[in-house]
């Protein structure tokens, strides 16, 4: 389950980079 | 290699293709960014400026949260409510929480279940409502998103068009905020709709997400 605990992490990680770098987008642009 | 692929297969296959269309928007959307730059008689952007602005992190944000809110209410509805017929329901009467027995908690866990399932109290809550719960985290993490980057790209536009900015209360009040939220919920809620209706009679053989081929219209919550 290892492999599969690695890929949990990675969307979790992947999601909340991506949604942060939108928010900073946003209010760099404001 | 192969045993990685095979026993990762489901979530391997949409991470590539999740990627690969987002790759995808990101190239149309460059192009359409700049056919309205040149419009509003404004230089094109180059596709680092454009996968930097909140134009791209909104078009993303709007159809994320979407999806998240989906799989939270589904997640949440079909504890409390069920569909005759449906294998993504329970079985009618059991609306609910449901035993410690049929949960396997607290004394009913098995030597395999996970530690918080043998605990109690608020880390056995946090744990045994985990999935909705993040779910609807990272709904409302990509509709703020949605909102700060909308807010941003609106008012370039707003710019470019010699209109007036908006403050930021005015635009969530305002209809380009509901209308990128409203466009994608009413699709993610009819595609729900859909899948809870039509795998009543309708089967996909070899699915987990439908009966078997022989189940009866009327058998609810049984899978293939």
């Amino acid at each position: 389950m290892r492999t599969q605990l690695a890929l949990f992490v990675a969307l979790l990680t992947f999601v909340g980079v991506a949604l942060t770098y939108v928010v900073v987008l946003g209010l760099l642009h404001r | 290699m192969r045993r990685l692929l095979r026993d990762n297969g489901l979530v391997l296959f949409f991470a590539t293709i999740f990627l690969l269309a987002l790759l995808g928007q990101a190239v149309a959307g460059f192009y359409a960014f700049n056919d309205d730059q040149v419009a509003g008689g404004a230089a094109p952007v180059s596709w680092t400026t454009y996968l930097t602005s909140s134009d791209f992190g909104t078009d993303v944000a709007e159809n994320w949260q979407s999806e998240y809110l989906q799989f939270a209410l589904y997640i949440l509805a079909t504890v409390y409510l069920v569909q005759r017929g449906s294998p993504e329901s329970k079985a009618v009467g059991e609306q609910g929480t449901e035993s410690e027995q049929d949960q396997r908690i607290g004394a009913h866990a098995r030597h395999d279940s996970p530690a918080a399932a043998r605990a109690s109290g608020p880390r056995l809550w946090w744990y045994s409502n985990s999935l909705g719960l993040t779910m609807g985290v990272i709904f409302f993490g990509s509709w703020t998103a949605q909102a700060v980057a909308g807010h941003a790209a609106y008012n370039a536009q707003q710019l470019l068009d010699f209109q007036d900015p908006l403050g930021f209360g005015e635009y969530l009040a305002g209809p380009d905020f509901w209308d990128r939220t409203l466009q994608n919920w009413q699709s993610e809620f009819l595609a729900i709709l859909s899948m809870a209706l039509l795998s009543i009679y309708l089967r996909q053989r070899g699915s987990p997400e439908s009966k078997p081929v022989g189940a009866s219209h009327s058998a609810t919550g049984v899978e293939g």
